[in-house]
């Protein structure tokens, strides 16, 4: 076995390599595979970030909660009613016109999203505040029941969310280097706490609350933390959201529970704590809805044409997801981050092997 | 015989593979799975029965491709993106619900290719866009049409308006009949629920202690017969108005005895079609389903001629032109009645007003604009 531990500086080097052939191949990609795989390729970057977010809380922390659409839809709301044109506004709230200030405000892309994570995560506090008392499956309830509430407080606000309406005509400014570069931040921030010592206190506390809370570790100060900084990169993920689709409305379908199970999927798929593993399970969950549309079009096989199915590729969707969860219990990564260290181990436990 | 057929069937397919570059594409945006998926289906009939009548356009056979965007609002800006991107469409037949059609709309107007919604009916759709165009009217004016035979029809002076609140074409179409109605000299008092409420007593109650002439429910079709039986248990008899959400056979299902003399404003009756090209759909439809067709049948059948009149009138297939030609309409002759597309791309057309009658859709009037 080789245990070869690798140097800081080879990390560091290996890391910013790594990060800068990252980014050379983004811009090849924007300039080659054309606007929809670019789409793609963007909203891959967007749902890392709400995996990742989501993992630090269920995974790292290893409390369940049921409410990440909630502080994904209050980012996106935020950002959405920061950056849209004045004159877009009133001519959007025909219902009942936006409150003030909203209806003066327009701002550039980048403080909006800042403030849209800032108001996220003082939801998340808020959230996080009273349901931290409680654990398990009870959390799980009363985050779902948060997000619910936050989703028909949305619905119901006409004057400053535009109710049921929702809002359209946000500007498309999010774009390839926004979301991989919010991406690259939510990496080195979450990263970077994951591994420290409040990092190390979350992970004791996900193997053993009791145990972590007996060694000293303020337990519901730690989670209410890791709650709130989840809730930030939430809300950036949703300002990303919002400028990606350019429309947003507070639909279950939408902003709601099924964004919440989407963004499970993915980090279950990636392995439940691992950040490398949350964001290729958002890699694999963007590429493979799209790319498996091919079973969904009609095809030919020597002239014989096989007429597409609708939800064909859903199925093979979920046969996946079965098959991933059969085989391969602790998703792609497990606990485990894919750094260089780690394949290292893996390369040289495989030389190892064969010798 | 049935071998020979299958013969001449495959040749066909051969040649129509061979000439494949021949065909005009045309990009059809549909649910097609998930919770509207009906909604897809039955508008993806009735773009199937035009294409049976009239295959072509500009001597090239149109080719379909249609996309599922899975009941889902991100999936939604991605079929529109695949469509043009990926599959070189010229044109886009879609979508259905607004929410979806907001998304996708957003993605045609910046690549300038026209999108011709069947059945968004939100008028925020269209707004501030030039390459999105609707094949059916607008919120406002179904509202309208509905305060314009309520006070006309109906000779009523006071109603009660239930809204949904989490349904933005409830919300749409009830803030336009109150504001026409009023402005007609009539009464108006509201009421709220929500979908999926079972009991709207305490609402009814409310109401009737108003002494309504017509209770107005812009919403959809489950509460519609709900809320029509407790209203007649409570001793309501007068008439109920509604949007086209109304309009499914679940809601005789539902209601039974209880939705007779539920009005609703909608975009055809297949009854009483009253356009040539609408007897020529309705009889093709049956012919093909089996089943009488429904008012987003006659939508997407219409969705699918206003686009090949406009590659007609264009004479070329450039997605530029199409929208052009679009904008232009004028008078067309549809299933649900003669078409004109004004500058915004919404469409100006009349409304009929169908009642319940023994468990029977029945026409009783058309609005005109």
């Amino acid at each position: 076995m080789g245990t070869k531990r690798i140097s800081f500086k080879t990390n560091f080097i290996l890391t910013t390599v790594f990060v800068i052939g990252v980014g050379f191949l983004l811009l090849a990609a924007s300039h080659s595979v054309g606007d929809y795989w670019v789409r793609i390729i963007t909203l891959m970057a967007i749902y890392s970030i709400m995996a990742i977010s989501y993992t630090l809380v269920n995974g790292v922390t290893g409390i369940f909660s049921l409410g990440h659409a909630g502080f994904i839809a209050v980012g996106a709301y935020t950002a959405a009613l920061l950056t849209l044109p004045i004159q877009q506004k009133t001519m959007s709230f025909f219902i009942a016109p936006l409150i003030w200030p909203l209806n003066s405000i327009q701002m550039g892309f980048f403080p909006a999203t800042i403030i849209a994570g800032l108001v996220a995560a003082f939801a998340a506090f808020l959230v996080g505040y009273p349901s931290l008392r409680v654990t398990g499956d009870y959390f799980a309830i009363a985050t779902l029941a948060f997000a619910e509430i936050i989703r028909i407080v949305i619905q119901n606000s006409y004057s400053i969310t535009n109710g049921s309406l929702g809002l359209k005509g946000i500007p498309p400014y999010t774009n390839i280097w926004w979301a991989w570069g919010w991406l690259l931040v939510t990496i080195i921030v979450i990263g970077s706490l994951k591994f420290s010592s409040y990092g190390r206190a979350l992970r004791a506390m996900s193997e053993d609350t009791v145990a972590a809370g007996a060694m000293g570790i303020n337990v519901f100060k730690h989670q209410l933390m890791s709650f709130v900084v989840s809730g930030f990169f939430a809300g950036i993920g949703g300002a990303l959201y919002a400028h990606w689709l350019t429309t947003i409305d507070p639909r279950p379908t939408s902003l709601g529970i099924m964004l919440t199970f989407f963004v499970l999927i993915m980090i279950v798929i990636g392995g439940l704590g691992s950040i490398s593993g949350a964001v290729l399970g958002a890699i694999f969950f963007a590429f493979a809805a799209q790319w498996l549309r091919i079973v969904e079009s009609p095809m030919n096989f020597f002239g014989i044409t096989i007429p597409g199915i609708p939800g064909m590729s859903m199925l093979i969707f979920a046969t996946v997801f079965i098959l991933i969860m059969l085989f391969w219990r602790r998703g792609i990564m497990g606990k485990d981050e894919l750094s260089w260290q780690y394949i290292y181990d893996h390369f040289a436990k495989k030389a190892g092997d064969q010798d | 015989m049935k071998k020979a057929l299958l013969l001449i069937s495959i040749a066909l397919l051969m040649v129509s593979v061979m000439f494949g570059a021949e065909s005009v594409k045309i990009g059809v945006a549909f649910p097609m799975t998930g919770g509207i998926a009906a909604f897809g289906q039955m508008t993806l009939n009735g773009v199937k029965v035009a294409q049976s009548l009239y295959p072509t356009v500009l001597g090239k056979k149109i080719e379909l491709i249609v996309a599922d965007n899975r009941s889902d609002k991100t999936e939604a800006a991605n079929v529109v993106s695949r469509l043009i991107d990926y599959n070189h469409v010229v044109a886009i037949i879609g979508e259905i619900a607004s929410s979806h059609s907001l998304a996708g709309g957003s993605i045609a107007e910046k690549k300038h290719v026209p999108m011709l919604s069947p059945a968004s009916t939100n008028p925020l759709v269209t707004q501030g866009k030039h390459y999105v165009f609707r094949a059916c009217f607008i919120d406002p004016f179904q509202g309208h049409v509905a305060a314009v035979f309520a006070h006309n029809y109906l000779k009523a002076k006071t109603a009660v308006v239930f809204t949904d609140v989490v349904q933005d074409y409830s919300v749409g179409l009830a803030n336009f009949f109150i504001k026409d109605f009023t402005a007609m000299g009539g009464k108006v008092y509201r009421e709220f629920y929500q979908s999926g409420d079972q009991d709207f007593s305490a609402q009814l109650t409310d109401a009737l202690g108003k002494h309504p002439d017509v209770i107005y429910v812009p919403g959809y079709y489950p509460e519609i017969a709900l809320m029509a039986r407790q209203a007649r248990q409570l001793g309501y008899t007068g008439p109920f108005l509604a949007g086209d959400g109304a309009e499914a056979p679940e809601l005789v299902k539902i209601g039974g005895d209880a939705v007779n003399g539920v009005y609703y404003t909608s975009h055809f009756n297949a009854d009483a079609p009253f356009t040539k090209i609408g007897k020529e759909f309705v009889a093709k439809y049956k012919e093909m389903y089996k089943e009488s067709p429904s008012a987003l049948a006659a939508l997407g059948f219409d969705a699918y001629l206003l686009l090949r009149n406009a590659i007609q009138r264009a004479n070329s297939t450039n997605p530029e032109k199409i929208a052009e030609a679009l904008r232009n309409t004028k008078h067309f002759e549809g299933a649900t009645g003669y078409i004109t597309i004004d500058k915004y791309g919404n469409t100006i057309k009349s409304a009929v007003v169908n009642v319940v009658k023994n468990g029977k859709f029945t026409y009783v009037t058309t609005i005109n604009p």
